[in-house]
């Protein structure tokens, strides 16, 4: 298989300009220049690029449902705010190659005519944005960036944003009011912040792994683009292994890659060959659970949506069966709990009354009625929060009362947690 | 219109409009918490579940929040369905989880929006096990009390503090279930529209401080229509008492004037009423004595004094008491007026029949809809509804263009901003009116200042003047209408008038009484003054002179609810009713008349001003017929209105003022020193200045300069100075202020009345080491 | 990042409802906390001045962020995630050490040289888990031993 999104990568030593440009780096510039605006649009439609940031939705579709004649100032954000438990593939990018997301940002804004971008980058990761911003400097020296660049007639300004902080602010909505210095708070869904996004004006965001794809895309077609997948997926994809796997991490593979191929081939397997698979969340902290009979499911969108879950951003944290799914569920509500923004009454108040129950649960205080309770009050956090938060955020809880159903009640008869002694000999 | 139905019942509504707005106008009560028709829609609380069937499409029923979803034609919308229903009850569970349970003492009970969403919606019982989360409070001042515990999170106070009301100094802080409505620090709220807070919070976090002193339970509180008797917006509001004494003030929306809010002026001035210098028996020679005895003494001495009876009525007075004075004066051939000095006689007359001319004054919301605007003076104090209103004219993207001497607080909004000397206000209006009519003269030098508000003016659909009586000339009064006819018909015209019911007092006057009758004053030529709820001894500009002619009187007469200076000196003090404890007529700045009822009476004796002068007649032999036909022989067909009624226009003739007739007062001593300005602040009106928690709020006695001419005089914020007119003089100290105009010393009300000066008077400095 | 001074100097000549003053905000949180350590309430009055906003509006975000401190932190921050990947493999565990080591509940200082031992949402660092941000550096995996040879350089290093 092609490496395409690593093929720069080197988290030690990332390239400078003049080795990323000896490299082949930038080379998309000249091609997207050539080419009209909308034709790039089209190709990268054409390819079924679709967004790697959680929700999946086509890049090329967003792009041309923009219109082209969306009033300017029109605006690109490259979202690398990356705080998704189990999730650390944008780290990969911004430390290992930061031109590569600088020249997948200046196609990508020159596909939309935007004539400022900002790639808003999670405050844990201010030692790469530090980076970032140098080879911003770099290119803008070299007349990459800035008025007219690379004598293309096009104007193209690029911030880094760093965060101050917290998981709700790679929420689209809410990381342009992160942007703006407001509150981050979600907005409304309508206006959408294509046509009203930054200070009311036209404004598009990508999570950087779908960007760092179009330069690809466009030197080598759409049609080279979906024949990198497999098992009718397309092009490739950053998969991250955690939790009890042998060799965590990330790894480009296709699209379509069946699960047990990642966990068993690319991440060694289980960490302790003796135990068995009790399940994985296959998209990251805000997907339903994956059972073992999953393991020949095909990841990407489509198939794992079958399956009952979501690809979200294509991270499998692996539960073995020394892993109590009680508390892993736990851990996450409190997570999510943790991190609501506040602005919504279901998100704000329903997931600390969840960590609640489960807590006691967990502990062996739970009582015969709390599965039911849970399982009603998730029916409507899930369907009336004002985000898409907290629907995320109950999704491995819900699926948990189904998949780990006696768990739960080994749990509340035996008023304490089976897993106890295990997780004493983890330490 | 279109419709759609909720729950089988049609309701209509206007393009634009969602389910929750189109249903509370309908009348139909969908559970809400962050919804305010004043702040629109948020979809924060997420109680105002619904369910839609969409028509004409294979969509499934969907629970959706009526105050995001539009009303479409045809829509079936259910209330009751049972999904939604159980939407309403798990959010009211979740907001109870950490409620406290302290409904039995809350400020809020009886009234709390809450407990009648909890009642509607929610379960009875509770089945949260965990502990409650808890907040420290905040001391947010003496007029708001703080009560985080018991916030839902709905963000209707800082939408409505920062986003409505435009403060800066109330927020949202924190996130998650921590989320912790407050300032950075402890200390007042600062947004003079604070108090709003109070009724927008619907449930007690922000209750009103005053009220709490004295508590009583909502549901106890006797209250009527009334109108707010601290500015000439006249505000419609709801005051409550108990036991025979006020306890509180709350809005009472009209939808053309104060909406859903009023000022903190007209929420905490009421406290002048429960003053405890405030004057409940009459006063012989500064004997306590009865009503009959008072009205006797005061009847014998009005005899002696014959046609040399004076009398002074007032803009606070309303149009019963001012009309029966006139009438007793009438009678007794003795002058009246309903004014204390004689250039705010002029400025109000003229600005008066202005307004009447130009026949263009807009109400509040009106206001909020124009989009430019020349402003002169101060609004926020002398009007603070108006100010509201033009904060919502900007929100909406109006341009302000402001003149001022001293502080005005709207200029934070204003998009051209200048600061003028009091004497050179006209000149600059005069300068303005020829570029726009495009007649400059060679030798105006027409400052970028002029240019850009011209410009401005000129662009607008629809140009608002602006002027304060109080703090103008006739003659700028007169060159801010001209400005307005310029536009013609197209420009609108306001002027905010010295008290509650100027616009009454001045239909009721003649020009140049007031000077004519301090003349006659200070002749000898009146033996017997009455003063019916005016306070001459502490006007700024005549003042010192109403002190100094004071000894020529043999017999002073006051009728007041209030212990003011000339009430102090009164040989005859007769007490009335405050405004919630009578029924009268004010007319606002408008010329709308309104009514306001009697909420409650006190347990002693308190006659209104109308009922006194009434039977003051009587014992003189002499009975006047009732206020109500004296105000129909005055304006011809004019029925008061009823209390709780939008109100009425007055229609009056249009005053007969000619300019001539308005110049005969002095002019400005003209030496070339310094010019006194007033500098205000929200408690600043006759009857606030009694509410203790008001004045707590303050700001320091100090002479404000603005940097450039204190500068020039080696002055320094701290320095000590001593300010000077002929005759009297006050010692201060300086701070700098660069909303103050050059060569100008900005000085509180206090200084002036001691310095018997008014705004834009000549005034002397020396500074003192 | 742009340092607060620079920050001052741009906005100065800006209207007062300039988008501009708003947006620099958090910047200029972050450039003053990269001197200071952490923002005490002089710091936040200081960042109102320097983007005209009011004292209230800036703790609004102030408090609304977990890497704006508003609390005195040691001259090393050390965060330890707690999320699910590093969880289960011992994060709790970890986190119980450092509070034991240092004699201080997390966030707090037992001494003026003691690091400030934060819990944090998942790091991104889960390939490397149990992990650690050291001053913005990747640590991990940890274990106990590790984690206290950590804290006691930190504490003993000028
Ligand atoms: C709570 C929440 C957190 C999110 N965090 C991220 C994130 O950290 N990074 C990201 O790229 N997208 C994140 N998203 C998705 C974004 O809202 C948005 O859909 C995405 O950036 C679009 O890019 P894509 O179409 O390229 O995937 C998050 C969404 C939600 C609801
Ligand atoms: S679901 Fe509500 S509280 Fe949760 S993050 Fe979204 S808006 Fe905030
Ligand atoms: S009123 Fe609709 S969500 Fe609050």
């Amino acid at each position: 298989m092609e490496a395409i999104l690593t093929r720069h990568l080197d988290q030690d030593n990332p390239q400078n300009l003049a080795a990323y440009q000896a490299t082949g780096g930038y080379r998309s510039l000249n091609t997207a220049f050539d080419l009209k605006p909308e034709k790039i649009i089209e190709t990268v439609e054409a390819a079924n690029l679709r967004g790697r940031g959680g929700a999946g939705f086509s890049c090329g579709m967003k792009w041309r449902l923009r219109g082209a004649d969306a009033p300017s100032p029109r605006y690109l954000v490259c979202n690398l705010d990356e705080s998704e438990p189990g999730t650390f593939k944008d780290r990969y990018l911004l430390y290992g190659a930061p031109h590569a997301i600088i020249e997948s940002v200046i196609v990508s804004a020159f596909a939309l005519q935007a004539e400022r971008a900002f790639i808003f980058v999670r405050g844990e990761y201010a030692k790469g944005g530090h980076r970032l911003i140098q080879a911003i400097r770099e290119a803008e020296t070299a007349g990459l960036l800035g008025r007219n660049l690379g004598g293309s007639g096009f104007d193209l300004h690029i911030d880094v944003h760093l965060s101050g902080g917290r998981y709700i602010c790679g929420e689209e909505t809410a990381q342009i009011n992160a942007i703006e210095g407001k509150r981050p708070n979600p907005r409304p869904k309508i206006p959408r912040p294509s046509t009203h996004g930054l200070w009311g004006q036209p404004t598009t965001t990508n999570n950087v792994e779908t960007l760092v794809n179009v330069p690809h895309i466009l030197m080598n077609g759409a049609e080279w683009f979906r024949r990198l997948g497999i098992n009718g997926g397309c092009g490739t994809k950053l998969f991250c292994i955690s939790g009890k796997v042998k060799h965590p991490g990330v790894f480009e593979l296709p699209c379509g890659t069946p699960a047990r191929e990642l966990i068993y081939k690319h991440a060694g397997g289980l960490d302790n060959d003796e135990r068995t698979l009790l399940g994985f969340l296959p998209g990251g902290a805000s997907t339903p659970f994956l059972l073992p009979q999953h393991l020949d499911v095909p990841m990407d969108f489509d198939p794992v949506a079958e399956a009952g879950s979501r690809l979200g951003t294509g991270s499998l944290i692996i539960l073995d069966d020394t892993t109590c799914p009680i508390e892993t569920v736990l851990n996450l509500t409190r997570f999510f709990a943790r991190e609501s923004c506040g602005f919504c009454t279901p998100c704000r108040d329903g997931l600390p009354y969840l960590v609640q129950i489960l807590n006691a649960i967990a502990t062996g205080n739970g009582s015969a009625d709390d599965l039911a309770l849970l399982d009603e009050l998730c029916s409507t956090i899930a369907t009336q929060s004002f985000c898409a938060f907290a629907p995320g955020a109950v999704m491995p809880l819900v699926s948990s009362l189904k998949d780990f159903h006696e768990h739960y009640e080994q749990h509340i008869i035996t008023q304490r947690c089976p897993f106890d002694a295990s997780r004493k000999e983890a330490v | 219109m279109d419709t759609f139905l909720i729950d089988g019942q049609s309701v209509t509504f206007e393009p634009g409009e969602n389910i929750l707005q189109a249903a509370l106008e309908a009348d139909i009560q969908i559970p809400h918490f962050c919804y305010h028709a004043a702040l629109g829609s948020l979809g924060a609380c997420r109680l105002c579940a619904v369910e839609i069937n969409p028509k004409d499409s294979d969509k499934n029923a969907r629970v959706v929040m009526a105050c995001l979803e539009p009303a479409q034609k045809g829509l079936e919308v259910s209330l009751s369905a049972a999904a939604a229903q159980q939407v309403r009850r798990h959010v009211i569970e979740l907001l109870m989880i950490n409620h406290p349970h302290d409904c039995p003492i809350c400020d809020e009970g009886g009234e709390c929006h809450l407990q009648e969403m909890t009642v509607a919606c929610g379960p009875s019982y509770r089945r949260y096990r965990g502990n409650k989360r808890t907040f420290p409070n905040q001391d947010l001042g003496p007029l708001i009390h703080h009560e985080m515990n018991r916030c839902i999170t709905c963000y209707r106070c800082t939408r409505f503090y920062q986003d409505y009301a435009l403060g800066n100094d109330l927020g949202a802080m924190r996130l998650r279930n921590e989320v912790y409505f407050g300032r950075f620090q402890d200390g007042p709220l600062e947004n003079p529209f604070a108090g709003n807070l109070v009724e927008i919070c619907p449930t007690g976090v922000f209750t009103d401080a005053v009220f709490r002193q004295h508590f009583a339970r909502t549901w106890d509180l006797k209250t009527a229509p009334s109108i707010c008797p601290h500015c000439s917006v006249g505000c419609n509001t709801l005051p409550g008492a108990r036991d025979g004494t006020l306890r509180r003030v709350r809005n009472r929306a009209h939808q053309e004037l104060n909406r859903w809010f009023i000022c903190d002026r007209g929420r905490y001035g009421h406290q002048y009423s429960e003053h405890n210098t405030r004057p409940l028996s009459p006063r012989v020679s500064g004997i306590n004595t009865d009503y009959r005895s008072a009205l006797a003494a005061a009847a014998r001495k009005i005899q002696a004094a014959a046609e040399r009876t004076g009398g002074i009525g007032s803009v606070r007075e309303d149009l019963e008491g001012n009309v029966m004075l006139r009438s007793l004066l009438n009678d007794l051939k003795g002058i009246f007026t309903a004014f204390n000095d004689p250039e705010l006689e002029a400025a109000t007359l003229t600005a008066v029949s202005r307004m009447q001319e130009l026949d263009n004054t807009p109400h509040l919301a009106a206001l909020e809809q124009i989009d430019a605007a020349l402003i002169t003076g101060d609004l926020t104090v002398h009007a603070p509804m108006i100010d509201l209103a033009l904060r919502q004219a900007w929100r909406n993207g109006a341009k302000l263009a402001m003149l001022h001497s001293s502080v005005a607080p709207l200029t934070q909004f204003a998009s051209t901003a200048a600061t003028v000397a009091p004497r050179e206000i006209h000149d600059m209006l005069t300068q303005l009116y020829r570029q726009i009519s495009r007649q400059p003269e060679t030798n105006d030098a027409v400052t970028q200042t002029i240019k850009t508000i011209a410009a401005t003016l000129s662009q607008a659909r629809q140009p608002l003047m602006a002027g304060v009586v109080e703090t103008s000339t006739a003659q700028d009064i007169i060159a801010l209408a001209e400005l307005a006819k310029a536009f013609e018909p197209a420009a609108q015209l306001i002027y905010v008038l010295p008290g509650p019911n100027a616009y009454g007092a001045a239909l009721l006057s003649a020009a140049g009484d007031t000077v004519s009758l301090l003349k006659a004053v200070e002749r000898g030529e009146v033996q017997t003054l009455i003063v019916a709820g005016s306070d001459p001894f502490s006007e700024p500009r005549s003042g010192a002179r109403w002190r100094v002619a004071r000894q020529k009187i043999n017999t002073l007469i006051v009728l007041d609810c209030i212990a003011t200076a000339t009430a102090e000196a009164a040989d005859i003090l007769i007490p009335v009713a405050a405004w919630p404890e009578r029924s009268g007529t004010f007319v606002n700045y408008e010329g709308r008349a309104q009514g306001f009822s009697t909420v409650f009476h006190r347990p002693e004796y308190l006659p209104s001003t109308a009922d006194i002068i009434s039977e003051i007649s009587r014992l003189l032999e002499n009975q006047l017929c009732d206020a109500a036909s004296m105000l129909q022989d005055s304006f011809p067909g004019f029925q008061a209105p009823t209390p709780g009624t939008p109100g009425v226009q007055i229609s009056a003739q249009h005053l007969p003022i000619r300019n001539n007739e308005l110049m005969q007062t002095e002019p400005y001593s003209s030496d070339n020193g310094w010019q006194a300005a007033l500098t205000s602040w929200l408690g600043d009106e006759p009857l606030a200045g009694f509410s203790p928690a008001l004045t707590e709020l303050a700001p320091p006695d100090t002479a404000l300069i603005n940097p450039e001419s204190a500068a020039r005089a080696s002055l320094k914020s701290g320095s000590s100075v001593r300010l000077w007119n002929s005759v009297y003089s006050v010692e201060t100290c300086v701070q700098i202020n660069p909303s103050v105009a050059n060569e100008t010393i900005a000085i509180p009300r206090s200084m002036l009345v001691r310095l018997g000066i008014g705004h834009g008077d000549s005034l002397n400095l020396e500074q003192l080491v | 990042m742009t340092d607060i001074d620079t920050l001052q100097k741009d906005l100065a000549n800006l209207p007062p409802d300039h988008p501009d003053r708003r947006e620099a905000a958090v910047p200029a949180m972050l450039s003053l906390q990269s001197e200071t350590g952490y923002l005490d309430d002089a710091a936040i009055e200081k960042i109102a001045e320097v983007t005209g906003l009011s004292s209230t509006e800036i703790e609004e975000l102030a408090t609304f962020y977990s890497l704006i401190y508003r609390c005195p932190t040691g001259r090393h921050i050390v965060q330890i995630c707690d999320s699910v990947c590093c969880s289960m493999r011992g994060a709790d565990q970890l986190l119980t050490a450092a509070e034991n080591y240092l004699g201080a509940p997390l966030g707090g200082l037992a001494s003026e040289c003691a690091p400030t031992v934060l819990p944090s949402i998942c790091l991104g660092l889960c390939d490397k888990a149990p992990a650690a941000l050291v001053d913005g550096e990747a640590a991990g995996p940890l274990n106990r031993t590790l984690l206290e040879t950590l804290l006691k350089r930190l504490q003993t290093e000028e």
